[in-house]
């Protein structure tokens, strides 16, 4: 008779609930639920729910990883410079940013991050960049703007895109170098409220508004000028986008209105519609990988704490049936 | 006529109160009013509701919950000055009403 043993060389393990870290294809006994459970892997992704912040709010930075995350600013609905610090389960509150904003242009990690222009109430330019323990004062964008797009890699490389020195949306595009802003090659199409994925040579710009009319369009950049690539299935602003610019993931915005769950993934070519976020919210900020990424905050009708967590694949263990 | 969904309330803990295997086998929607929609006649959606000590209601009950939550927001959205509601008012931004589904 063909046995486990026989096929994998070793017997099936017992456990008193699950293996403390199984690996896909692990076959055990639970000795709690007598039942034998297995793990496996499937190449969708989903969303679950993560830790939420302490402070509701929408239009906030956000900078990091799906369990090394950094969130500061946006609007309570006032505007606030709160800073909170996630660990993967929790948020923590740490230095506030030096003045108080949303709607801004937001990159980096969990040490090294960037603020760049927003909404303080009146529309400005001021950059601030976090050390890992503080925001300091930098020099200001060229141009005073909201609403606007970005990407990074860290406080010395960004670049910040689009956005609204009000009343109009712009094309404008800066490169940060660490110590100043500079004026580089516009969008092809001006907006504001758009998404950005990648660093600061290899990025996207996805989404947005111009005038009320949303957007669906995607722009890559190359380092020195933006190239329009295949459209969003779903045109839409106040999208989250996280990922490189051969593999990001966009979530919720509107559509415009209600707010949206919808989650497409860029596979470098075009956009796959894959598993919505579970509640539909817009103006959120993200972080992480097109594996691993995480929706935070935003506005489902009223500013939520709530976050999500996205991972693909996923794995789960499984009961093994006869039926 | 089945219904295809059912609806409760439950509070959003955070980290574990949807995982990624829930998830996986069934869709979940977040209601204003902390209402979930989740499958009817759906093993994993009764052991989700369980999980989260979820407060089954009718369709009418959590709609009236939900409806309650947007006229809030409704009317923080229409108490918003007008300079502040100007570029709203072009993006549409106003919170709009939600029909649940049976």
């Amino acid at each position: 008779m063909t046995t486990y043993k026989g096929i994998n060389g070793t017997a099936i393990q017992n456990f008193a609930g699950d293996p403390p870290t199984p690996i896909t294809g692990q076959v055990w006994y639970d000795s709690v639920a007598a039942t034998f459970q297995y793990r496996t892997e499937s190449t969708a992704g989903a969303w679950a729910t993560g830790g939420s912040l302490n402070t509701a709010r929408s239009q906030l930075g956000g900078a990091g990883t799906q369990i090394s995350t950094l969130a500061f600013g946006g609007n309570t609905p006032t505007v606030t410079a709160i800073t909170e610090s996630y660990d993967g389960t929790s948020w923590t509150e740490v230095n506030d940013l030096n003045t108080a904003r949303g709607e801004m242009a937001s990159a980096g990690t969990q040490t090294s991050a960037i603020a760049a222009g927003g909404n303080t109430g009146s529309t400005v330019g001021n950059t601030e960049t976090w050390n890992g323990s503080a925001w300091t004062e930098v020099a200001d964008l060229n141009t005073a703007r909201k609403l606007l797009g970005s990407a990074g890699a860290d406080n010395t490389s960004a670049l910040a895109f689009g956005g609204q020195p009000y009343p109009a949306s712009a094309a404008l595009t800066e490169l940060w170098n660490g110590s100043a802003w500079t004026e580089v090659n516009d969008l092809n199409d001006d907006r504001d409220r758009l998404t950005g994925t990648g660093i600061a040579t290899a990025a996207l710009a996805i989404g947005g508004n111009d005038f009320g009319i949303n957007k669906a369009v995607t722009e890559s950049w190359n380092g020195t000028s933006w190239t329009e690539v295949n459209d969003l299935n779903t045109a839409r602003y106040g999208l989250g986008g996280t990922g490189v610019q051969t593999s990001s993931l966009v979530f919720g915005g509107n559509v415009p209105s209600p707010v949206s769950a919808l989650t497409e993934e860029w596979n470098g070519v075009s956009w796959v519609e894959v598993a919505d976020l579970t509640t539909a919210r817009t103006e959120m900020s993200a972080a992480g990988t097109t594996a691993a990424g995480l929706a935070v905050g935003g506005d489902t009708g009223s500013v939520t704490a709530a976050t999500e967590e996205w991972n693909s694949p996923s794995t789960s263990n499984e009961t093994i049936t006869t039926s | 006529m089945a219904k295809t969904y059912q609806y409760c309330v439950a509070t959003n803990w955070g980290k574990g109160f949807i995982d990624h295997v829930e998830s996986q086998r069934i869709t979940f929607k977040g209601l204003p009013g902390d209402v979930w929609q989740v499958p009817a006649y759906n093993k994993h959606g009764n052991l989700w509701i369980a999980k989260v000590g979820g407060v089954v209601k009718t369709v009418a009950e959590a709609q009236a919950i939900v409806d309650a939550e947007v006229q809030t927001a409704q009317a923080a959205w229409d108490a918003l000055p007008d300079a502040e509601k100007a570029p709203a008012l072009e993006m549409n931004t106003r919170p709009t009403d939600i029909t649940l589904e049976e």
